[in-house]
């Protein structure tokens, strides 16, 4: 493959991502960083960012790198509007334009993710994970969302989380959001350094969809916690074009983040 | 008669002696610094902290705080979680009542609006009001719809940064509030403000819009009060003060303590402070 995983990771997300959509991402996630940068550049003019409490569309700028560390307003001046003016959740009840990203520190099959910790006892965790954000409201209302992780182990994607911060298909089935009184469609795909995962239109627990060039189903399967749904074919995650990748690498991911430089 | 409007300008000095051991405090976003170094080196203990990310870890290096109501403490420069904040929860000494920033705003709005408690739906499926039982899943009387019934949430004060204020405490943020900002003003029972400058009613009265929190309770001039986070409009993330921060506390050693001691508790005020960064420091932290 003539790219990283991480950079054919952000092409795939990027071409899910249509014109004129709200895509909010949060700190942390480069991925995600990137590949809405890129659908915004390729084919969103409309598209809406929003990232750190702005709202922001930049299709006619050149080059739109990749944020420093933190909130800093050299990364958001070219917000349109601020929601931090005291208002931040005061209209999710039209999230279900918005798109998101999720990462998780476990995840389990029908797609539920935990940022609190690893452990039984929470008092007592033998793992603090960072906490849950705004993850759980923005789960709970955005039209849909991708889990989206850094590794491929079977450690981060077991049977069972230890806690739940976001619900996913929750204990699974197509009507669980709903059971729940969830407006919000709930995780599409998760996406690994290794391949594409969907879920079962009626059981909704996780299915191999794609692999990354030069990965084989073995690989997945020894380095997933939980007896993932393997079809009888399994297509290989369509590569990058050179247009796709020259644009990443000039005008959106100028520093190498997503090659490891 | 001679009457005269009351100025709201306090020293240190001043808000130190109106904070006390197990208070519950609100700090905004950027964190206002200054404070939470005098709050630091004056020992204050058993805090309940609305806090998060780095500024909530120095308050827990500290030794301050005993519990967090707690949305996100993440690290950076390679730790994906704040170090003393993941010490202090392993350990099973720091008590954390988990959240999220929805819950936690609707928590702060009930507060505002002096009411028990307001209902939110993000949360419900989860584990929080498994593992925070003050999160109590509800049956909505109007629509029969099961929700997160969550407490009112009552700073006793709330302490926040920002560019400007009058002295009768009309503060103006630049380039608007924090985040958070104005949910702890609105909760909390008194809000104190470090400000870079202050400035004439005359200046606020041109451009009353621009008023944020109409009335703080104490206003502190704190230039530079924010580092090592930024103030907008003034001075740009001390990056590698921070990154240096995260590797002393990484180790949770020795080195810790000594950052602690030579830059929150030997300098007696926030003056003494900003002579220990040192003015080239400060001055390379400009903004373009």
């Amino acid at each position: 493959m003539n790219c990283t995983p991480q950079e054919l990771m952000a092409i795939f997300l990027s071409r899910e991502l249509k014109d004129g959509e709200q895509l909010q991402v949060g700190v942390a996630l480069p991925v995600p960083e990137a590949a809405v940068r890129l659908a915004h550049i390729m084919h969103g003019p409309n598209m809406e960012l929003i990232f750190l409490g702005t709202r922001m569309n930049v299709h006619q700028l050149e080059s739109l790198p990749l944020p420093a560390f933190g909130w800093d307003r050299r990364v958001v001046r070219w917000a349109e509007s601020y929601s931090d003016r005291g208002h931040r959740f005061d209209q999710v009840k039209d999230w279900n334009k918005r798109v998101f990203f999720i990462g998780g520190i476990q995840v389990d099959p029908m797609g539920n993710t935990n940022l609190i910790g690893i452990g039984e006892n929470h008092k007592r965790l033998k793992f603090r994970g960072p906490g849950s954000v705004g993850t759980p409201t923005l789960s709970t209302h955005v039209g849909r969302y991708y889990i989206v992780l850094n590794q491929h182990s079977a450690r981060t994607l077991v049977e069972k989380c230890d806690f739940i911060s976001s619900v996913g298909w929750s204990s699974g089935g197509a009507d669980a959001r709903k059971k729940l009184g969830i407006p919000g469609g709930g995780p599409k795909y998760c996406v690994t350094p290794l391949c594409v995962m969907d879920f079962t239109e009626e059981e909704k627990t996780m299915r191999l969809k794609s692999l990354h060039p030069g990965v084989t189903c073995e690989e997945v399967e020894l380095n997933t916690g939980f007896s993932l749904v393997i079809p009888n074919s399994v297509p290989t995650t369509t590569p990058p074009t050179e247009e796709e990748l020259d644009v990443l690498r000039t005008r959106v991911d100028k520093t190498g983040i997503l090659r490891g430089t | 008669m001679e009457t005269e409007r009351s100025k709201k300008i306090l020293s240190e000095k001043e808000v130190i002696a109106k904070i006390s051991d197990g208070m519950t405090l609100a700090f905004g976003e950027p964190a206002p610094m200054g404070f939470i170094r005098q709050i630091i080196r004056n020992k204050i203990r058993d805090l309940t902290v609305i806090a998060s990310g780095m500024s909530l870890d120095m308050l827990i290096a500290g030794g301050c705080v005993k519990k967090v109501i707690s949305y996100y403490a993440g690290g950076g420069f390679g730790v994906a979680v704040a170090p003393s904040f993941r010490r202090a929860c392993e350990s099973g000494e720091l008590d954390v009542w988990e959240c999220e920033e929805g819950i936690l705003t609707t928590g702060l709005e009930a507060a505002g609006k002096a009411l028990p408690y307001l209902p939110w739906r993000g949360g419900v499926g989860t584990s929080l009001p498994k593992i925070n039982k003050d999160l109590k899943l509800i049956k909505d009387p109007i629509e029969g719809q099961v929700l997160l019934a969550v407490p009112a949430i009552k700073p006793d004060m709330a302490f926040l940064h920002a560019a400007e204020s009058d002295a009768y405490g009309n503060v103006q943020h630049y380039e608007g509030p924090g985040w958070l900002d104005l949910f702890l003003y609105r909760a909390a029972k008194a809000t104190i403000v470090q400000v870079e400058k202050i400035v004439s009613n005359e200046d606020v009265r041109a451009n009353p819009w621009a008023t944020t929190i109409a009335g703080a309770d104490g206003i502190v001039r704190m230039p530079y009060g924010a580092h090592p986070f930024y103030s907008r409009g003034y001075y740009v993330q001390d990056t590698s003060f921070l990154r240096s921060y995260i590797d002393v506390a990484k180790d949770q050693g020795e080195q810790l303590e000594d950052f602690l001691t030579r830059y929150f508790f030997s300098p007696i005020s926030h003056e003494e402070y900003l002579e220990e960064v040192g003015i080239k420091r400060l001055l390379s932290l400009y903004e373009y």
